[in-house]
């Protein structure tokens, strides 16, 4: 764990990323509700390259915040396969790291504490540590917050934190549940680039759920489209543009309008009926 | 500021009425003056008291026993809330009992105690340290158990320990609690202590003294010490409020 971080500091230019590969291969998840069997996920396949930013769009319901915690290992109930580079997950593990929607800063400790939190099950030395927590700090803009609280942060920068959090220990992976939902749309805007400046220098895999089709086409490499009841993959969109983007491309506004389209569709039942999404504006 | 001016003067409305109140009755007949001991004579004993160092011992001994049982009995119930809060055999092994033997006011031990102990000082800090207890423990108690899920799973993604999730998670997610434990453990002790001190007047203490003026018919002592026993305890859970603030400044405006 500890060889890699001199190699590939956080601050350093994007490194090759030889590894973070996820590789997900027949995918279920099934909740018991009310005594009645409910299918989450079904049949999920996805290979995610080194490096990748991988982004999931879908309506409530189409299973896209499990899908993270099954990768993440907070759930560990499923059939299937997850492998990262190779190794089947089982558990938490400090290779695979998760931002929630809710910043879960621990409001009784300072940011610098916050962050160091990551850190406390790796072995490195005391000094070393604390540039680590320094250089995250500076990494996400927040080097003059160390010593604040998170309730005198505003929320994009108690959001930062805890992207800071996340990334302190250096996971191959990083999981991002909503990461920017509950910001407002300026604030969501520019945590955006920071997120993408962020994911460049640190080359971690990134794989993010939004409810955001633009947010999802800015960030992401591929946008993977999911429908809901069960949750399964629609539709793969590669975006095929480099970082850092330009959110007036009109390759984006193209592949946005498909997706919409995809999202918006009339999906039929198992009965053969129409169903519809709920609250998902058409066309 | 002139509402904090209009707060504080309807404040010191209602007391003053009862003083005028209460001069009035002292002046309607010796009986009176005895059951209502006159302002002025009040003030004097008040005086008096101070003077000889009368009042400075006594409310300085209910203070000490006051507080040395909260540390007592605050801390045995913070142990056992933390024990019984992580382990559920302790919770179900001990709990029911804790439960039951609250339902017994701390003066209803006193014939048990005094059997057993004495009326001595260790009998009083015994009673006085069991009312401290009982918040602590439940409210501790309730604190370890109420760990929000959202905390814990950050505590599972960076492979936290059992004793780091003790340390970094419930203790502190339980402080605001543990503190709201505390704070009613000091009014319990304190009234406890003035309790045991009037039913085993032995050595010095608020009560003490309060028992030996009325025995000696000096309404007017038992009044200074009354009045004594009320704003000390009043000013106890200020500061402990103030405390409070400071020691859990990271909390939420709306959690404070």
């Amino acid at each position: 764990m500890t060889d890699h971080r001199t190699l590939r500091g956080p601050a350093s230019a994007k490194a090759p990323a030889s590894t973070g590969a996820v590789r997900i291969s027949g995918l279920s998840k099934r909740y018991a509700m009310a005594g009645k069997a409910m299918t989450v996920l079904d049949d999920i396949n996805l290979s995610i390259r080194p490096g990748e930013f991988v982004s999931i769009v879908g309506p409530s319901g189409c299973g896209k915040s499990t899908l993270l915690r099954l990768i993440v290992g907070l759930d560990t109930d499923y059939d299937g396969e997850i492998r990262l580079d190779d190794t089947r997950v089982a558990g938490t593990g400090l290779e695979r790291g998760l931002v929630f929607q809710d910043h879960r800063l621990f409001p009784w400790m300072t940011v610098a504490k916050n962050v160091e939190v990551a850190l406390l099950n790796q072995k490195l030395p005391r000094d070393r540590r604390e540039k680590v927590i320094a250089e995250h700090l500076a990494l996400v803009g927040l080097s003059d917050f160390g010593d604040a609280y998170p309730h005198q942060l505003s929320g994009g920068m108690a959001q930062r934190a805890a992207i800071a959090r996340a990334l302190t220990n250096e996971p191959k992976v990083l999981a991002l549940d909503e990461p920017l939902g509950a910001l407002d749309a300026l604030t969501r805007v520019k945590v955006q680039a920071e997120l993408q400046r962020i994911w460049m220098e640190a080359g971690t895999t990134m794989i993010m759920v939004t409810h955001d089709v633009d947010e999802a086409l800015f960030l992401g490499d591929r946008v993977v489209v999911m429908s809901p009841r069960p949750g399964r993959i629609a539709r793969i969109v590669d975006v095929d543009l480099p970082h850092p983007r330009d959110r007036a491309s009109p390759l984006l506004h193209r592949l946005k309008d498909e997706i919409l389209a995809e999202l918006t569709r009339e999906p039929r039942g198992d009965d053969g009926t129409l169903v519809a999404f709920p609250g998902r504006p058409r066309g | 500021m002139n509402r904090r001016v209009a707060s504080f003067a309807l404040a010191l409305a209602f007391p003053a009425l009862v003083l005028g109140w209460w001069e009035w009755e002292s002046r309607q007949g010796s009986g009176h003056a005895y059951a209502f001991a006159p302002l002025g004579q009040i003030a004097r004993s008040f005086a008096e008291m101070i003077a000889d160092g009368r009042l400075a011992l006594h409310a300085g001994a209910s203070l000490q026993r006051a507080l040395t049982a909260l540390l007592i009995g605050g801390s045995i119930g913070i142990v056992a809330g933390v024990a019984t809060g992580l382990s559920r055999v302790l919770d179900r092994t001990a709990s029911p009992l804790i439960t039951t033997m609250r339902q017994v006011p701390i003066l209803g031990w006193l014939p048990l105690v005094a059997l057993w102990f004495g009326n001595g000082d260790g009998a009083k800090l015994l009673l006085v340290s069991l009312s401290a207890f009982y918040p602590t423990v439940l409210n501790t108690q309730k604190g370890m158990q109420a760990i929000e899920e959202r905390y814990a799973e950050v505590g599972r993604l960076y492979g936290f320990t059992r004793l780091q999730s003790l340390r970094l998670i419930a203790w502190p997610s339980a402080l605001p609690l543990i503190f709201t434990g505390v704070s009613q453990a000091l009014a319990f002790a304190w009234i406890a202590t003035i309790g045991v001190e009037l039913l085993f007047s032995a050595s010095a203490g608020l009560g003490t003294e309060m028992m030996a003026a009325q025995v000696a018919a000096r309404t007017d002592v038992v009044l200074v010490c009354v009045a004594c026993v009320g704003v000390m305890g009043f000013a106890l859970n200020q500061l402990f409020a103030l405390l409070r603030i400071r020691l859990l400044h990271w909390l939420p405006a709306a959690g404070k």
